[in-house]
């Protein structure tokens, strides 16, 4: 792009600083209690001043409020969005980037002030403008500007609510080779897989099918675990198994904190547990709250699938 | 049966990179930097040198550190398996180089950037192949993939089974971080810290929290171990090996050795402790400090017991009494252990007990040290040395 | 409504920290939390238009994240406490099968307002930072 038409594309883009993307337009439904009880649920905020009637009452406030950071939510398009938005002065900056190259797009920072709390009945009125539009930056995802827009709240007597500003880079992503693009799809984590070999695969393939097999010694029936290729006992290298009932006893276990390993669920709790057949057993304890976990704490194992690569022995309070 | 090297190996030189969280450098030249300074605290030439011990899981070929010295011929190179279970193990191989007179001059080091490159407390993964895999693919899966998490899973047993509390594990990491705050080489170096600092800490993998768990360092140490007569014509007063032990018990494994009868004990170090005790003719109440490896807190309570300075379970009374700090019954991990000081796979540690059998820690006691204790890392096979003032 | 308690600028001080929180992302909570806040943009709850982003599975919507933030911060302080603000740089997306951590700490104490300043970072196990900024909390006086 020539000095000229960088100036001429940037003589546009910065017409529309200022510009409306929609007037004060109230939202379809006021604040109400379905939404805000629904929203409370999913974020697992147990805070008594949105959901809880009877405390909200003898509080501060005498009612229960919406959740602030709900605020931008009253105003939502809604399932329409799915098929695409309504033209309006932001989709059509957004436009005006992408034909110049500068498709990529990232919101980098929201800053949300609150004024005014809102209730059941109240009815959330927003405006947003185009309100600012950086020079063009150099940054790590290629050159590109910065714009932001800047909502206003008010409720149905016209009082400010709050504002929000919400900032998007629009880039020109940088180029990258076809092959690496694909390679570097980034992958959903799994739990990380034991390796397999001749002395312990047929266990690792038995436990996929849902089965935990303890090795036996067919000389002396001794019975061990992990699997090895000859018996301790008598030196015998012919074996078979046997299925486990996976009943058992906790005898150590331990909450797994620090680090957090991708692919894992958390709390995470390690437990050796003496089965019921006499070998000892290292898993997972699941099913109960981490603190109830004790030594000597009866379990009953079973095979689940933990994540999309892998089963797993997983015991439950019996 | 015990094979009699009392007195055969002397350790003459001493020596410790500085230890940081990003050396900067490479892990090769920690160890000869670590090497040098040995090297030099005994008055010897590279050219001296003619066997080399270190882990396996030391990166530094021998013949590369050897080159990159100026070392000429080795006529004995051999390394110690599993982590820091090779601690003393490599003063072992080094003393029984030196008493077979398979080597006369022999430089046992370890150098690592624990930190700025591979941490161990990142665990172990499904990207290792060897034959090892197979052993941590029955943990892995499962989450249980850290040093800490192994170490926890014992924790709560022996806990469980002998009613120590966490007071004893906090009077642990307590005192050793009181030695590390006067040793400028030392992390913690005029560091504070207290009971509520040490209960404010993360959980990592309880009940071990973070204070329990030992720094993660770049770093390289060093000791030279040679022979009495060539001992007694060098630079600093000779530091005798009375005697020194490794010891793999039944039913190991590495760290998760949860297939004993009973696992809330280390018989691999008992085992060892009786060894090394038998083959110097000194028993526990001989010993006048002691360097016991600490990766984790609660390994000293267990090896204070494997090596008999009070019964089981009476570890946790044994400390809160004041036993490890500078005036108690045994002044223990003076540097600051791993603890406080530094992270160098237990190497640190020898260097740390040759100085207190010097008289030179920086935390000196006031008695006199005769013998002081040195250990390898538990959970692992694992052994143990005791130094004395060389005859 | 005694089981409720809410801190006062007395009880707080420069440096205090928040209690972390560990939050799982599931589908789940990236899907419904889109629904719950009236985001019905496809990435949040197609994995087909996640992927053609270039993600490997639907990921969160910003309004989530506003309200893990508040939630975080009011799980701390207690329900009289009055948001003023939320101020969040926006980092790595958060996709199922991640783990975030929050973290928090007092940053200023406005007693004449009584205001408090909270900086929060949410850092999800595998890439890192997903957002960090601050929250201001207006608490009771104290009575």
């Amino acid at each position: 792009m020539t000095t000229e038409d960088l100036k001429a594309f940037e003589d546009k883009i910065y017409a529309f600083v200022g510009r409306e993307v929609c007037p004060p337009t109230p939202a379809k439904d006021a604040v109400n209690g379905a939404m805000i009880r629904q929203w409370a649920e999913v974020i697992g905020d147990t805070n008594p001043a949105y959901t809880d009637d009877t405390w909200a009452a003898t509080s501060s406030r005498g009612q229960t409020i919406a959740p602030p950071a709900m605020m931008y939510v009253w105003g939502q398009e809604g399932f329409a969005v799915t098929t695409g938005r309504a033209p309006d002065a932001q989709s059509e900056l957004v436009n005006l980037f992408n034909e110049h190259g500068y498709s990529g797009v990232l919101g980098t920072n929201v800053k949300q002030e609150y004024f005014k709390e809102t209730s059941p009945g109240d009815t959330v009125v927003m405006a947003m403008t185009i309100d600012n539009i950086s020079e063009r930056k150099t940054t790590g995802r290629g050159p590109g500007y910065f714009f932001e827009t800047l909502a206003t709240f008010t409720n149905q007597h016209g009082e400010k609510i709050g504002t929000q500003r919400f900032k998007v880079l629009k880039f020109i992503p940088q180029e990258q080779p076809a092959a690496a693009a694909s390679e570097e799809t980034l992958q959903v984590p799994t739990r990380i897989a034991s390796p397999r070999g001749h002395d312990n695969k047929w266990w690792w393939e038995a436990c996929d099918a849902g089965k935990v097999l303890i090795q036996r010694c067919k000389n002396c029936q001794t019975l061990r675990h992990p699997p090895r290729p000859m018996c301790g006992e008598c030196q015998s290298m012919e074996w078979d198994s046997i299925e486990s009932t996976l009943e058992g006893e906790i005898l150590s276990h331990t909450q797994i904190h620090h680090p957090k390993i991708p692919g894992y669920q958390y709390p995470l709790i390690c437990a050796v547990i003496k089965l019921a057949e006499g070998t000892n057993f290292m898993a997972n304890v699941v099913g109960c709250e981490p603190s109830d976990v004790h030594i000597g704490m009866k379990v009953k194992g079973v095979v689940e699938q933990v994540d999309e690569k892998t089963m797993l022995p997983q015991f439950y309070p019996a | 049966m015990v094979a009699n090297v009392k007195d055969k190996a002397v350790i003459v030189g001493i020596g410790n990179t500085k230890f940081s969280k990003d050396s900067g450098v490479s892990e090769l030249s920690l160890a000869v930097q670590a090497v040098k300074a040995a090297i030099d605290d005994a008055g010897l030439k590279p050219s001296d040198i003619d066997g080399m011990a270190t882990f396996t899981m030391d990166t530094n070929d021998e013949i590369e550190v050897a080159r990159a010295l100026g070392v000429g011929e080795l006529t004995f190179y051999g390394r110690s398996h599993y982590g820091g279970g090779a601690a003393t193990s490599c003063l072992h191989q080094a003393t029984m180089a030196v008493a077979t007179g398979m080597a006369e001059t022999v430089v046992v080091y370890r150098a690592l950037n624990g930190r700025s490159g591979h941490r161990f407390s990142g665990g172990v993964s499904g990207d290792i192949t060897t034959a090892d895999a197979i052993h941590w693919g029955w943990y892995m899966p499962y989450g249980l993939l850290t040093p800490a998490s192994w170490v926890a899973m014992f924790t709560q047993r022996w806990m469980h089974n002998t009613g120590v509390t966490k007071d004893a594990l906090f009077e642990v990491a307590h005192s050793t971080r009181v030695y590390g705050a006067n040793n400028p080489a030392a992390f913690f170096y005029g560091r504070e810290f207290d009971r509520a600092e040490y209960d404010a800490a993360r959980m990592i993998a309880d009940p071990l929290q973070l204070f329990d768990c030992c720094q993660e360092s770049d770093g390289g140490s060093a000791v030279i171990v040679t022979t009495p007569e060539r001992a007694r014509d060098l630079k600093q007063p000779g530091v005798s090996v009375r005697g020194v032990a490794q010891c793999a018990a039944e039913n190991q494994e590495q760290m998760t050795s949860f297939y004993r009868e009973e696992f809330a004990g280390i018989p691999e170090m008992e085992t060892a402790a009786k060894n090394v005790y038998e083959m110097s003719g000194l028993r526990a109440d001989d010993i006048d400090a002691a360097v016991i490896y600490d990766a984790f807190s609660p390994i000293v309570l267990w090896q204070l017991e494997a090596w008999g300075f009070c019964g089981f379970g009476e570890s946790g009374d044994f400390v809160k009494d004041g036993a490890l700090r500078t005036d108690g019954r045994l002044p223990t991990n003076t540097h600051g252990g791993q603890l406080s000081e530094a992270y160098i796979h237990g190497v640190n540690g020898i260097v740390e007990a040759t100085r207190l059998v010097r008289g030179t820690s920086v935390n000196q006691p006031a008695k006199t040290v005769n013998h002081a204790l040195v250990t390898s890392g538990v959970g692992i096979p694992t052994g143990g040395a005791i130094l004395g003032r060389m005859d | 409504m005694s089981d409720y308690k809410t801190l006062t600028c007395a009880d707080v001080s420069i440096g205090d920290k928040l209690p972390p929180l560990d939050i799982d992302i599931t589908t789940g909570l990236v899907v419904c939390g889109a629904l719950a806040t009236r985001d019905f943009e496809p990435v949040h709850h197609n994995k087909a238009a996640a992927v053609a982003t270039g993600l490997p599975d639907v990921f969160m919507n910003i309004l989530t994240s506003q309200g893990l933030m508040t939630r975080f911060a009011t799980d701390w302080s207690g329900p009289e406490a009055v948001v003023k603000s939320l101020d969040l740089r926006l980092g790595a997306p958060n996709v199922p099968g991640m783990v975030m951590t929050m973290t928090g700490e007092v940053t200023a104490i406005d007693s004449d307002n009584s205001t408090v300043d909270i900086a929060v970072v949410g850092e999800n196990n595998i890439w890192g930072m997903h957002m960090q900024g601050s929250v201001q909390l207006a608490l009771p006086q104290e009575a």
